[in-house]
């Protein structure tokens, strides 16, 4: 009969699924693979703002830190000391004391009253070693505790207004200062003035 | 079981994700008023299909994921929220991921372009007292190669009568601060300045770069110290 023969065979996958539902399977599909797309997007850009978020705290950080170094007077020169001590790890925090030595001398001794202003803050992109100087070496027990390092650039101008003499001095700072991860607190591992 | 997964699939995932979706670009779009409208009233239209789909579903006891004879409207039901996935996803990618890529690319631009700036501006040599200043202006806007030609004509005269060369390399350079129209770069130098019979005078500059992005194309606004005395 020919009404027998339109009647479509059905049997094994296809009488579970008709040819909507075929398609609907292929659509679904494709409505999966845009929902791992999406995630995908979304976790991408959740990184990344967080890093550029991240990078706001170090370029904080890093101005922070050489506000204080910046503006020592003699009076708060040991409390400033403390300060900056606290926020420091790796080299600088063991060798403290000799790398800032020149600058307590120099405060104690001009009796100076300092007021300094950070100009700029950078994430620093690339650097250029001068070709006769070897760069500072890398610390790799930083590396045992700390979970990322960045290189700040800072300049900046402070006016020390001396005891002796009636004119006031400016001092121009460019510094460089890793910045460190630890634990979530931000703390300064190097400190390099650039001569 | 087959009745139960199609129940999932089609009566609560698909428009669960529909409406997911929809929320997802209202996210990537920053909620803008049309788009809280708009979602607003599709999400209503989906509650609303839920809703009668399960009036109807205590009534004869099939929805729409279970009805053997509306294949059609199940298809239309997968399809519908598949296109919001696939809309979510287009908007995500063009929302976010494009300008965080240019954001990363920029980055790497502006300094490279700022450091060459910097150091053909802080470089001279008396036999070619123009050669750094065309390099550098080339970098320029139009109104600011104009400014600083006339800046320099005048400095780069002087230089070239006491046969002083100035050459400069960048130690350092690095972002300020950066969007998707302007950005400002820090370039930390180091100069030296020598003319015959004296010593070499070195020193640390450090310069500001200000660039603006005409036509996808980055270029040099100014450049000033950043010293502030």
């Amino acid at each position: 009969m020919p009404d027998d023969e339109q009647e479509p065979q059905r049997d094994g996958v296809l009488s579970v699924f008709s040819g909507y539902g075929i398609v609907s399977a292929v659509v679904a599909v494709v409505a999966v693979a845009a929902a791992v797309l999406a995630g995908m997007i979304w976790t991408q850009h959740r990184q990344d703002s967080d890093e550029l978020t991240y990078r706001t705290q170090v370029l904080q950080a890093a101005a922070d830190w050489t506000g204080v170094l910046i503006n020592m007077n003699k009076d708060t020169v040991e409390t400033d000391l403390n300060t900056l001590h606290e926020g420091t790890v790796g080299q600088l925090n063991s060798d403290f004391e000799t790398i800032v030595e020149p600058y307590r001398k120099l405060v104690r001794t001009l009796q100076a009253r300092t007021t300094g202003q950070i100009d700029s803050v950078a994430l620093e992109s690339f650097h250029h070693n001068r070709p006769d100087a070897q760069g500072a070496p890398p610390q790799p027990e930083l590396s045992a505790f700390s979970a990322r390092t960045d290189t700040v650039t800072v300049v900046a101008t402070s006016v020390s207004e001396n005891a002796g003499t009636d004119k006031p001095q400016t001092v121009r700072w460019t510094l460089r200062l890793d910045v460190s991860d630890v634990d979530g607190k931000l703390l300064i591992s190097r400190l390099e003035p650039i001569r | 079981m087959r009745n139960r997964l199609r129940v999932l699939a089609f009566d609560l995932v698909a428009p669960a994700a529909a409406v997911a979706a929809l929320i997802y670009v209202g996210i990537a779009l920053g909620w803008p008023l049309w788009w809280v409208s708009a979602c607003s009233v599709l999400c209503l239209l989906v509650v609303e299909g839920m809703l009668f789909n399960f009036v109807l579903a205590r009534r004869d006891s099939v929805t729409v994921g279970t009805d053997d004879d509306g294949p059609g409207l199940r298809l239309a039901v997968v399809g519908t929220a598949t296109t919001a996935l696939v809309a979510a996803v287009v908007v995500g990618y063009t929302q976010w991921t494009l300008p965080d890529r240019a954001l990363r690319d920029d980055t790497a631009e502006v300094t490279g372009i700022a450091s060459s700036v910097a150091e053909a501006s802080a470089t001279f040599t008396p036999q070619s007292p123009t050669s750094s200043i065309d390099r550098a202006t080339g970098m320029m806007s139009p109104a600011s190669s104009e400014r600083f030609r006339n800046e320099f004509t005048t400095v780069a005269r002087d230089l070239a009568s006491r046969n002083v060369s100035a050459q400069a390399s960048t130690v350092s350079a690095g972002v300020e601060a950066i969007g998707p129209e302007v950005a400002s770069v820090a370039v930390i130098l180091r100069g030296t300045q020598s003319s015959p019979g004296k010593p070499a005078d070195t020193a640390v500059l450090a310069l500001r770069v200000a660039l603006s992005n005409s036509d996808g194309r980055w270029v040099v606004e100014d450049v000033s110290p950043i010293h502030s005395r």
